[in-house]
């Protein structure tokens, strides 16, 4: 039971938050008003009133959020397994980094350069609603 | 410590099964939550703690997003958020959390392993060993992120203007 005596301050720290939440449920539970007017259960009150389903077709664009933080999250344990051992591996570990995040910055980039980063699509060149940088470029036919 | 590793991987077994028995996806989700977390447990239990801080953090953290953005765009059955809330429902994964976080307090309780059959291996171990004669392997792991990332690129549509070339598209979004 030596560990359980040593970590006495992580045992702290637990029953605090334990505290906390639990004093903040209670608090809002015995302070806050209940009351059941007509509008109560809107969603924004006051606000515009939501019609239709909720069930609603998703962009795929939202996945792809998901895929690039969980690329760039491995990313960074890789990151994170470098920099814990910084001092014995010295310059040739991070060299040998240096290439591992060239190469997921060459990845980057190619997001960038595809539009996959821009949440809104890039307007087409006959619109002429912005002029923006590369697509009211005339497009060379090949 | 023996007693511990069983407990652990029954709750493995259990909650693995109902991930694969459960009719609906975000109960089954509930499960490999589970799952995951114990199996982090065991990770931890037999020296590798850095291993078991990734599996929490990579798979019960980032790669569950992913199956929870499949279960938001896939799932268009009409159910209401007070139909999830029975007891019913997460009466089992709580169980089991429950038990997995038993099995943690004792395991820290009881101290430092000194069986010296299992090593504790420290992260900065891992990180020498990955940048030291593992390196091509980091890499090798830097290009399969790298099509990944390309890959994903190309899971939307793209409009003209971007670097893919398509014939007379328009947006009709």
């Amino acid at each position: 039971m030596n560990a359980a005596i040593e970590y006495w301050p992580f045992g702290v720290y637990v029953g605090a938050v334990v505290v906390v939440i639990a004093g903040k449920l209670l608090a809002s539970h015995f302070l806050g008003e209940r009351h059941r007017e007509r509008v109560t259960g809107e969603a924004y009150e006051s606000g515009i009133l939501p019609t239709g389903t909720g069930r609603l077709r998703f962009s795929i664009k939202f996945f792809l959020i998901a895929i690039l933080f969980v690329i760039f999250d491995l990313e960074l344990v890789f990151i994170f397994a470098w920099a814990v051992a910084i001092h014995e591996l010295g310059w040739p570990g991070f060299w040998g980094l240096m290439v591992f995040m060239g190469i997921l910055t060459v990845g980057l980039i190619y997001e960038w350069r595809m539009g996959s980063l821009d949440w809104i699509p890039r307007r087409p060149a006959n619109k002429r609603s912005r002029p923006s940088t590369l697509s009211s470029k005339p497009e060379p036919t090949r | 410590m023996n007693w511990m590793f069983y407990i652990v991987a029954a709750i493995t077994l259990i909650a693995t099964v109902r991930v694969i028995t459960h009719p609906n996806v975000v109960y089954a989700l509930l499960y490999f939550v589970v799952s995951l977390l114990s199996v982090a447990l065991i990770f931890y239990m037999i020296g590798a703690p850095f291993v078991a801080a990734l599996e929490v953090i990579i798979y019960a953290g980032a790669i569950l997003v992913l199956f929870l953005f499949v279960i938001m765009m896939l799932n268009f059955r009409e159910e209401h958020e007070t139909h999830w809330l029975r007891k019913r429902i997460w009466a089992g994964p709580g169980v089991l959390c429950a038990a997995l976080l038993a099995v943690t307090i004792a395991f820290i309780a009881q101290g430092p392993m000194v069986s010296g059959f299992y090593r504790t291996i420290e992260p900065s171990e891992v990180g020498n060993a990955l940048f030291g004669p593992y390196l091509i392997a980091v890499q090798l792991a830097a290009l399969l992120l790298l099509s990944g990332l390309v890959g994903s690129s190309h899971l939307r549509r793209h409009e003209r203007g971007s670097l893919l070339r398509k014939p007379e598209g328009g947006d009709s979004q």
